[in-house]
């Protein structure tokens, strides 16, 4: 199987993938909308919208702090911009709709959020805690679900290894919001929270569905040997099982036999994905990109990644013990 | 395809298997009008619940200062706090309003306690802010019987005008001794408020003098102040009626027998035993019981909700399509039932949402079609197992069947995982994310369900061949790059 013969190419460009997620990450940084900072953003939308710098310069007269206006397309159309301000108390809220449908023709609040910084800090805390608690729970069900798999790696191996794929799996993704966040100003709410755990469902799965094929296999390709010994008069059975093919060939096949599936299944999530993204409205469309990026991510760890780790780590243990 | 050796045995399995199918589809599509009905019908029972960012409305997030009461009284006056607040948004006229408490997860160190408001519907935050941030006001008015007249011959002119022109609003302007005539219940202040109440309790009444035995009752007393006050007006309007008013709503209207001197009153009205506990409640904390603050708001207009929904459900049925497509075209005649049971997947989740309810939301949506491609995983898995024994010769219906037992494994452990984090995001998450949660834990457990059943039961009912018959229906049951 290529994915693992050449396994070295798959896993480098892992790393460089990982490092230069975590480079994008670190130097661009994440851009927190309001959801986690706290504060309040409302969108005007217009028949006729009036100049950008204008409409900047009379919010200004408010003084409301520093605010960031972004022109944007509402839901049904319209012209619109989207203004980010600091939390907005009830009176300054009626005082700045006043202002911002001054300008302009028909314009209209379509939209208002505002949330207080305790609820925003909150929010963060709970989707760290989130990510967290679902890696943690899914390392333990695969080690548990694989325990018994012996020969040659424990199943603690599996589920390390899992985790490792699933930081990949985050990092793609949160690197992409990065970059959006970075070019086009869009900013991280509790979707993009929502879509890094799917992803972290979806791959996780996909690399199960490998790893269940590799037990499969080794449970099909072994020889079990019992010898009795006597031992201060106690009976003992030692099991033994020896493989009767090399390990790296017997997950060479089961990543050869998960393939087709593995590709077949991204494609119809991807193909779900596209139709949001293409269809499902502005509201939702950094939730379809953010989720076909860590689709991809996920078939990619689940194949390039997941396997040939496992087959790596097994013999640099092999060649340990034989020093 | 009849074993000739015992020709009755597959005849009559083969029956029973479809049987069996015919029974599924059938359910389903009952089902799937079910939905369908649910959907479309203005009045049913179990509409599609819409969140507000679909509906549009507004939604209010109140914090309630608890910082000085005893933390055992904390719930007991959330509830005291909701009920008030749930009057005042009934007041307020808006249809299906949620009120509710909600206490922030153990992740933060203190925990804060919340009020959610909805208000569906209501797009003007201002006014529904305003409507809520008022005190609430329980009030004691005497019956005007000089207004009640006026608004009599009022009532009676406007029929009279009704009859003579078909314009009622001439009419309404009418004025007598020069003031306007108020359509408000022909009460007039006393001055006498719930700023006065001391507390206000559950009582029953007494079986004996002819009373009715144990009918329920509120007994109000006021402070010192307020019983004077009390004293006054029953002494100076015996034989009148006495009007109790909570947010401007009439509550009762007893009549004044005596004076009453004692600082008490009660308060009755054919309540039943709950409403009058309710009712002492809601007096006992005619003012708020805690000071709330404003935390967050979030308002939707209604036309872009709508917008939003339409979007949501065009790329549904869109991603839809295209999933039943692409297994059609791969998988051939496995394909097809797979497509059946990612129907009946779709119709049962639908079907589920209006049960729960599961409120809809614009990320609920999503999530939805994000499933639509991952349910057929479970099919997909079966599918790729049921080619490998195909392709060594065994007989199609054979190779189905071990199909399923071989992937089980991978079936089970994937799902479990998935669900466990549905399971973990429920419990971390807020409301929102709850939500999502809970359409992505349902939808796991359907899919796998979906496959077991319905692609079980359609796959083996479907012809038995082998592959080297050569047949077009040997080829229908292969896929892909096979021919």
């Amino acid at each position: 199987m290529f994915l693992i013969t050449y396994r070295k190419i798959f896993l480098a460009i892992a790393a460089v993938i990982m490092l230069g997620s975590a480079l994008i990450i670190g130097s661009l940084g994440l851009n927190l909308g309001i959801d986690f900072t706290g504060g309040s953003l409302t969108e005007v939308s217009y028949e006729i919208a009036p100049n950008k710098t204008e409409l900047e310069n009379l919010i200004n007269t408010q003084n409301l702090g520093g605010i960031s206006v972004r022109a944007s397309v509402d839901e049904a159309g319209r012209d619109a911009y989207l203004i980010r301000t600091r939390d907005l108390s009830e009176s300054e809220r009626v005082e700045l709709e006043s202002t911002v449908t001054s300008l302009g023709e028909a314009g209209e609040i379509s939209r208002f959020t505002s949330i207080g910084p305790v609820i925003g800090q909150e929010l963060r805390d709970k989707a760290l805690y989130a990510i967290l608690g679902v890696v943690l729970i899914i390392v333990i069900y695969v080690a548990f679900a694989f325990r018994g798999i012996g020969t040659p790696v424990s199943s603690w191996t599996y589920g390390a290894i899992t985790i490792f794929v699933l930081i990949h799996d985050v990092l793609v993704p949160t690197a992409l919001m990065s970059i959006l966040g970075y070019v086009a100003g869009i900013e991280v709410d509790v979707l993009f929270v929502m879509a890094l755990l799917a992803v972290l469902g979806y791959s996780v799965n996909d690399t199960i569905v490998v790893f269940d094929r590799v037990r499969e296999n080794l449970m099909a390709n072994r020889v079990e040997k019992r010898t009795k010994r006597e031992e201060a008069g106690v009976m003992y059975e030692d099991v033994n099982y020896t493989l009767t093919k090399p390990y790296d060939k017997i997950v060479g096949e089961a990543v050869r036999e998960t393939l087709a599936r593995s590709i077949n299944t991204s494609l119809t999530t991807f193909i779900a994905l596209l139709a949001l993204y293409f269809l499902g409205g502005a509201v939702t469309q950094t939730f379809a990109l953010i989720l076909m990026a860590g689709v991809l991510a996920g078939t990619y760890s689940s194949l390039c990644i997941a396997s040939p780790l496992v087959v790596t780590y097994a013999q640099w243990r092999a060649k340990k013990e034989t020093n | 395809m009849t074993d000739s050796s015992q020709p009755q045995t597959p005849n009559s399995q083969g029956f029973i298997r479809a049987f069996r199918a015919l029974v599924i589809m059938l359910a389903v599509a009952g089902l799937a009008f079910w939905v369908y009905q649910n959907a479309v019908q203005p009045e049913a029972d179990k509409p599609f619940k819409l969140g507000l960012d679909l509906a549009g409305g507004s939604h209010l997030v109140y914090e309630a200062d608890v910082s000085n009461i005893d933390a055992a009284e904390v719930p007991e006056l959330m509830s005291v706090l909701r009920d008030v607040i749930e009057r005042r948004v009934n007041v307020f006229g808006v249809s299906e309003p949620i009120v509710q408490v909600e206490s922030s997860s153990f992740v933060t160190e203190e925990p804060v306690q919340r009020l959610v408001v909805e208000l569906p519907g209501v797009s003007d935050v201002g006014e529904a802010v305003a409507e809520i941030g008022r005190t609430p006001l329980l009030e004691f008015k005497l019956y005007d019987e000089a207004l009640a007249a006026q608004q009599e011959t009022l009532q009676n002119l406007e029929s009279l005008g009704e009859s003579a022109t078909g314009s009622r609003a001439e009419i309404g302007n009418v004025t007598i001794d020069g003031e306007a005539i108020s359509q408000e219940p022909p009460f007039r202040d006393t001055g006498l408020t719930g700023r006065y109440l001391e507390t206000a309790a559950l009582e029953f009444a007494g079986g004996n003098s002819g009373q009715l035995s144990n009918e329920p009752l509120v007994s109000v007393r006021f402070t010192a102040e307020g019983a004077e006050l009390f004293a006054e007006i029953t002494r100076n309007n015996v034989n009148k009626q006495l009007g109790i008013f909570l947010d401007g709503e009439l509550l009762s209207a007893p009549n004044i027998n005596e004076p009453i001197t004692g600082g008490t009153a009660i308060i009755s009205g054919g309540f039943t035993a709950e409403e009058a506990r309710a009712l002492a409640q809601n007096l006992s904390f005619g003012a708020l019981p805690v000071p709330i603050e404003l935390q967050s708001t979030q308002t939707v207009g209604a036309s872009l909700g709508a917008e939003v929904l339409g979007k949501g459900m065009q790329a549904g049925v869109y991603g839809l399509g295209l999933v039943l497509l692409f297994m059609l075209l791969w998988y051939r005649l496995p394909g097809l039932v797979a497509g059946a049971a990612l129907l009946s997947y779709v119709t049962i989740m639908l079907a589920l949402f209006q049960l729960i309810p599961v409120t809809l939301t614009a990320a609920g949506l999503a999530g939805f079609v994000l499933s639509l491609g991952m349910a057929v995983d479970a099919n997909v898995l079966v599918f790729e197992r049921m080619k490998e024994e195909y392709a060594k010769g065994i007989s199609s219906r054979e190779a189905a069947s071990i199909g399923f037992t071989r992937a089980w494994s991978a079936i089970r452990d994937g799902n479990i995982t998935s669900l466990l984090s549905a399971i973990i995001l429920f419990w971390f998450g807020t409301s929102l994310v709850k939500g999502f949660a809970l359409v992505f834990g349902i939808g796991v457990i359907m899919s796998m369900l979906t496959a077991l059943v319905v692609t079980r039961t359609l796959l083996l009912t479907l012809p038995d061949t082998k592959k080297s018959a050569g047949t077009l229906l040997a080829t229908l049951l292969g896929n892909g790059i096979q021919k």
